[in-house]
């Protein structure tokens, strides 16, 4: 009895092992961190529900092929309450024990930051959402051999703007204003000028302001004596809405430019009138026909919207799965390998990185003019 | 010659914000000898007492503008009951006074923060935005009204001041405290009377500040440069407030337009300090004593 007994535990134990060995072999693990609870956890959670989704769709329909052999996708998620020091611990478990071939995330700038010399320890890659601080994949003007991303940075925005401008509503002469105390701000100015000169367009007034300044008429009456075809406006909404109240009481008439720093509910009610026929450059606009399917997919099988994270998210998936396709084996230093070729459609743009600086170089933008009140997609634009 | 024009108007629009605010801090100063820097915050209050009687008990414009400054006038009377006045009593050097009225600044604007949040929020749009065309320079209708509101208010200001029994306690207060009261003066209710109007001057500002700009907590935080305007002038006298803070809209205004916006603070605060260094009691200063 005993005897019987003991082999038939004995049996269901080697079935056991044996299982999970073949099981095993058939499964990439891949890690996620971001940030499930705290001021960020809306988009912590829609990134980390955008990877299950597509992991099932993947896994359902067959799985990923690496090599010669298939396997199946399984996200392994941790929170880091969007916390830099705690980034640094999730993507250290992520790498030593729960060994995950490649991270997705985080979204934050300041959490991806961190993370590069544990990733470079490990030989693990790691695809960063909207983190769009040049920093994350580029520091002292030497690339991290580990850390990629999916979004375009800050400054390529203002590259887009002047291409836009001189391009399409073929301004010639522009003038800026920016914070001259703001990193972003900034960026997006050197950017815009450097391209609007490329194209053969002029600088015809170059005006800063400083944080905390409520009073542009000075600057704007400068820019007004110049006569530009275009205002570039590249800050945050509130100052949009005062400069621009204030350019319109001057009784300028130019049209006005600006980046991902507009949108927002107080832009409009505040600016009213004034920032009218406007045009900005954002990474994505929702009514964009190419996010349709995902964003339908999304609302079906949790009930809510996405947000801007969750296509991000999306098409680091694709970012990935594409890597793992061509890297031969699923290991990190191969998928690091293949993803420094990476060159896809995804829906939020062509994604083609750049070996030297792992951004998705000249990827499109989405210009959003405003009218009526409202955000209307015009089109999607990308920097040459 | 145009951009010129428009540049002198902005620079009386900005200066005359700064007068509002320096008026009120020169009329506690020329009495109490002593900065008031929980100025800035009653301004802050001003704001948002002007906002919410809008928006929240739908006021009509002139009826929320009233509750505002009479609003203010009651809090500036409150710090001075509360934060001022023990020290008096104590004869506290003047050096506690700033410190106590620092902790009311920062206590003002912390409580808004705490209460209604650090977002900035947008007064509805009362007078319309447009402007007035004079040839190529244009007028803001919000600035002819704050200039005209000004200008009644500080005349009402000197008049009272020159012209009535109270005005002369508080000019006889301000020329020698101790010795007034000798004289059969009630020091206490003067103090009173001096926040109340300053109160009221900062209620004003505020309003307007709210309607040109927008409203958040660290509004108080502009009074700075209505104070160097104040010292600018020559603290303690009226009509230096005034003067100090237009010239210091117009240098501000030049400077940006005419040489670089990012030298703006610099600059126009170099050429006040080259001023202060000639004439240490500002442009229509009188006394020379050593205040701080």
């Amino acid at each position: 009895m005993r005897v019987r007994n003991f082999a038939a535990a004995l049996l269901v134990a080697l079935v056991l092992i044996s299982c999970g060995g073949a099981k095993q072999a058939d499964v990439i693990k891949v890690g996620w961190f971001g940030a499930l609870t705290g001021d960020q956890a809306v988009w912590g959670n829609n990134e980390y529900n955008t990877v299950k989704m597509l992991f099932e769709e993947i896994n359902a329909a067959g799985g990923v092929k690496v090599g010669d052999k298939t396997y199946t996708l399984e996200a392994v998620g941790y929170d880091n309450k969007g916390d830099a020091q705690e980034a640094v611990n999730v993507v250290r478990r992520l790498t030593s024990q729960d060994k995950v071939v490649a991270i997705l995330g985080p979204n934050a700038s300041g959490n991806a930051i961190p993370i590069a010399p544990i990733l470079e320890g490990a030989k693990v890659p790691d695809i960063a959402t909207v983190a769009t601080n040049p920093k994350v994949t580029v520091l002292d003007g030497k690339v991290k051999p580990y850390n990629f991303r999916v979004c375009f940075i800050d400054p390529y925005q203002g590259a887009v703007a002047a291409g836009f401008a001189y391009d399409v509503l073929k301004a010639r002469k522009a003038a800026i204003l920016y914070d001259v105390s703001d990193d972003y701000s900034q960026g997006l100015r050197q950017f815009f000028v450097e391209n609007f000169k490329k194209y053969g367009g002029e600088i015809v007034a170059d005006e800063s302001f400083k944080s905390g300044d409520v009073d542009f008429r000075p600057q704007l009456s400068k820019i007004k004596a110049q006569n530009p075809d275009i205002i570039f406006m590249p800050y945050f909404f509130k100052e949009v809405a005062l400069s621009a109240n204030q350019a319109r009481e001057l009784g300028m008439t130019q049209v006005l430019m600006g980046g991902d720093g507009w949108p927002s509910d107080q832009l409009i009610s505040m600016g009213a009138a004034a920032v009218e026929g406007s045009y900005f450059v954002n990474h994505l606009d929702y009514d964009d026909p190419d996010v349709a399917d995902y964003k339908a997919r999304y609302f079906k099988k949790y009930g809510i919207q996405t947000e801007l994270n969750g296509y991000l998210v999306h098409d680091a998936v694709l970012m990935l799965v594409d890597a793992l396709k061509r890297a031969g084996e699923p290991t990190g230093e191969a998928i690091a390998k293949a993803l420094e070729t990476t060159n896809i459609k995804g829906i939020t743009g062509t994604i083609k990185i750049s070996a030297q600086t792992h951004n998705p170089e000249g990827k499109d933008a989405a210009i959003i003019k405003i009218v009526g009140g409202k955000y209307v997609f015009q089109q999607k634009y990308a920097a040459k | 010659m145009a951009q010129f024009l428009q540049q002198m108007v902005n620079g009386l629009s900005i200066g005359s914000v700064y007068a509002l605010m320096a008026v009120g801090y020169s009329l506690v100063y020329s009495v109490m000898n002593f900065s008031n820097f929980a100025h800035g915050g009653v301004i802050m209050f001003g704001a948002y007492f002007g906002f919410f009687g809008i928006t929240l008990l739908k006021l009509p414009f002139p009826a929320a503008f009233v509750l505002a400054f009479v609003g203010t006038a009651i809090l500036a009377v409150l710090i001075e009951r509360i934060a001022y006045k023990p020290l008096r009593e104590r004869k506290a050097p003047f050096l506690y006074f700033i410190i106590s009225a620092m902790g009311a600044s920062i206590f003002l604007e912390n409580i808004i923060i705490a209460t209604i949040g650090p977002t900035f929020r947008t007064y509805p749009d009362v007078f319309g935005r447009s402007s007035i065309a004079l040839g190529p320079v244009a007028v803001g209708r919000l600035d002819l009204i704050m200039f005209a509101v000004s200008a009644v208010c500080l005349t009402g200001l000197v008049l009272f001041v020159e012209k009535t029994r109270m005005g002369r306690a508080i000019q006889a207060s301000a020329y020698n405290m101790k010795a007034a009261a000798l004289m059969g003066v009630n020091t206490d209710r003067v103090v009173m009377i001096v926040f109340a109007i300053g109160g009221m001057l900062a209620g004003i500002a505020g309003v307007f500040f709210g309607m040109k700009y927008t409203v958040y907590p660290q509004i108080g935080n502009i009074t700075t440069k209505s104070f160097v305007a104040a010292v600018f002038g020559g603290l303690g006298s009226l009509p230096g407030a005034v003067l100090g803070s237009i010239l210091l809209g117009i240098i501000e205004t030049l400077v940006a337009g005419y040489l670089s916006s990012q030298f703006r603070d610099l600059i126009a605060f170099v050429i006040l300090i080259g001023v202060l260094v000639f004439r240490p009691t500002g442009i229509m200063g009188k006394t020379t004593e050593d205040k701080a």
